[in-house]
């Protein structure tokens, strides 16, 4: 079961009318435990859910002796000066990093086993027996994204930047959450939950932005990124056999389709999420109206970019041993020198993680070194690039530039997806190839565009879609377009409620025999 | 101490503000590349290695915040 397969629809109604029955916090947090137990084994079968629950005590017991040990701090530095609380502090923050590094050891071990596993081409399974059998490895749904959660959660608590749960039970409730254990938002535990510690009642307008929300979700994903990866799918399958407009159009759609399949999917788990009274951390903000890559990734996989930040880039650049070689740098070779060095190191770093954490083949670490490299040669050449636009006389206020930085962050996110569509470096390379071989523009007029996957019609309905994405992209940049339809005429905000239903009741792609296509960030 | 810190961060970033606000960090005026570059040149002039768990927004929306947060290790 996906979020968009036939089942989630009964499964997520008949949840939502028991969840807003209950009339207590606690019954509350129990129907979500039974939702989320129900949506895990129907989605990844009971095999996997044994790791989750053993990740789940792993985190609890490092987090309760963590907050044992700094128990006793707390205890200590009373009548102590700043200084002296700091240096006691550095001793018991010995201690606590001991049971920090076991639990480290346990759960991204496991990762590094599933992630190791597929770059040798182990065969995936989702059973108990996957972790004894040859050639094949165990790997639970959502792992990339409870993993981060919790060291994120342990690392706060190392750093006494968030509070340790006690209530065991809260705690498998806020990390087996359905709405987000598939594909993220990687959620802040803390933050999550003092959520879950105060479940609201029912609120009948929460309950209907957060079901238009879905709404909204849904056709995003199923009339609009199914359709297009049709085509591109089709294109990417053989790209050694297209060429030319061919190639340029389904490069230039694929990264369309990502952003309706990913941010399509964050609107129905954030919707579903707000159905319950739960906030979840937003995902995108329309990224591509974003003038540099490195905005670009402050409003795309906002979460990912957030968590890389706090718990690599900075501890990186602020570790005594890091600082003082910077200092030595700065020294050596000025001020200018020294800042792009002590940005560029955490930089290169955080994104060659970030290729490995999306997949561990070439194509992704080539791709986290484009991105890196774009990222680091933005950010240095900032001064320069004033200069430049400072002497050329260009309006840098104008719309005409603006567009030109949009459309420029457009086609290098572009660049960047044809390193990993096709599944292989090699599969670049015929994209690349296949691109200046021929136009093939007579392929418009011919028909035969309209032959691999998606006619003539579907492609209308593409392009529709796609404008109704950059509408409310550009509507949502201003406004809070929900807020502003509730406002509307009762009989005008129902049209336009059915008239989403209908759009995605005929238009949706449901695949053969209803079998739902999968989103893109599952699979991570 | 407060004029010595605002000459370090003037020497290296003189196209910021640092009087112009309270919430330097909280309205978006300084960023994480911005801030790694504050505390490594603090860290050099003053000769103290700031704690990861010190490295708090609140610590850095001010030049008066900087100076408490630097006190608190020299």
């Amino acid at each position: 079961m996906t979020y968009n397969s036939l089942q989630f629809f009964p499964f997520f109604a008949i949840f939502l009318i028991l969840y807003l029955l209950m009339p207590r916090v606690k019954l509350r947090q129990i129907v979500i435990l039974i939702g989320n137990i129900v949506f895990y084994m129907l989605a990844a079968g009971k095999g996997t859910l044994f790791v989750l629950a053993a990740t789940s005590l792993v985190v609890y017991a490092a987090a309760r002796a963590i907050d044992h040990i700094y128990s006793g701090y707390e205890r200590e530095k009373e009548g102590l000066t700043p200084k002296e609380g700091a240096a006691l502090f550095a001793g018991y923050k010995k201690r606590a990093k001991k049971y920090l590094l076991a639990a480290f050891f346990l759960i991204l071990g496991f990762l590094f086993y599933a992630k190791i596993g597929k770059l040798f081409g182990f065969k995936e399974t989702d059973t108990a027996m996957g972790l004894f059998s040859g050639g094949t490895i165990l790997v639970p749904l959502g792992l990339s994204y409870y993993t981060f959660s919790s060291v994120g959660y342990l690392l706060d608590l190392y750093w006494k930047k968030a509070k340790c749960e006690r209530d065991y039970f809260r705690l498998i409730v806020c990390m087996t959450y359905f709405p987000h254990i598939v594909q993220g938002p990687i959620g802040r535990y803390d933050k999550l939950l003092k959520q879950f510690a105060a479940l609201p009642g029912f609120c009948y307008e929460r309950v209907c932005a957060g079901l238009i929300r879905m709404l909204w979700g849904f056709i995003k994903k199923m009339v609009i990124a199914d359709r297009l990866a049709l085509f591109t799918r089709a294109v990417f399958a053989s790209p050694g056999e297209f060429a030319g407009f061919e190639i340029f159009l389904a490069v230039s759609l694929c990264a369309v389709e990502l952003y309706a399949d990913f941010s399509g999917c964050m609107d129905i788990v954030i919707g579903a999420a707000e159905t319950m009274g739960i906030t979840l951390d937003e995902n995108f903000k329309r990224p591509f109206f974003s003038k540099s890559a490195a905005e670009f990734w402050r409003r795309w996989h906002i979460t990912l970019g957030a968590w890389f930040k706090d718990y690599v880039y900075m501890p990186v650049a602020m570790s005594p041993r890091f600082m003082k070689t910077c200092v030595n740098f700065r020294k050596k070779h000025g001020n200018r020198a020294g800042q792009i060095f002590s940005s560029a190191i955490p930089l290169a770093i955080v994104w060659l993680l970030t290729g490995l954490w999306h997949g561990t083949g070439a194509d992704y670490v080539v791709w986290g070194i484009y991105w890196g490299a774009v990222i680091i040669l933005g950010t240095v050449l900032t001064p320069e690039f004033k200069k430049l636009t400072t002497k050329l006389a260009i309006n840098t206020e104008s719309f005409g530039y603006q567009f030109f930085q949009m459309a420029r962050i457009y086609f290098l996110f572009v660049i960047g997806r044809m390193f990993t569509v096709t599944g292989s470096l090699e599969g670049f390379g015929k994209l690349v190839t296949g691109l200046f071989k021929e136009h093939r523009l007579w392929t418009i007029f011919d028909g035969s565009l309209y032959e691999h996957g998606l006619d003539y019609k579907n492609f209308c309905v593409a392009v529709i879609g796609i404008a109704a994405i950059w509408i409310s992209d550009m509507l949502g940049e201003h406004i809070n377009i929900r807020e502003a339809l509730s406002k509307q005429p009762l009989v005008l905000r129902w049209f336009v409620y059915y008239s989403g239903m209908v759009i995605l009741l005929i238009f949706g792609m449901y695949g053969e025999a209803f079998d739902a296509s999968n989103f893109v960030y599952g699979g991570f | 101490m407060r004029n010595k810190v605002k000459q370090v961060l003037a020497d290296n970033y003189p196209e910021i503000d640092f009087e112009a606000s309270n919430e330097l960090v909280d309205d978006g005026i300084l960023d994480s590349l911005t801030m790694v570059g504050i505390i490594s040149a603090l860290s050099m002039e003053f000769g103290v290695v700031l704690p990861y768990e010190d490295i708090l927004p609140e610590n850095f929306n001010s030049i008066d915040a900087m100076v408490e947060l630097l006190e608190k290790y020299i």
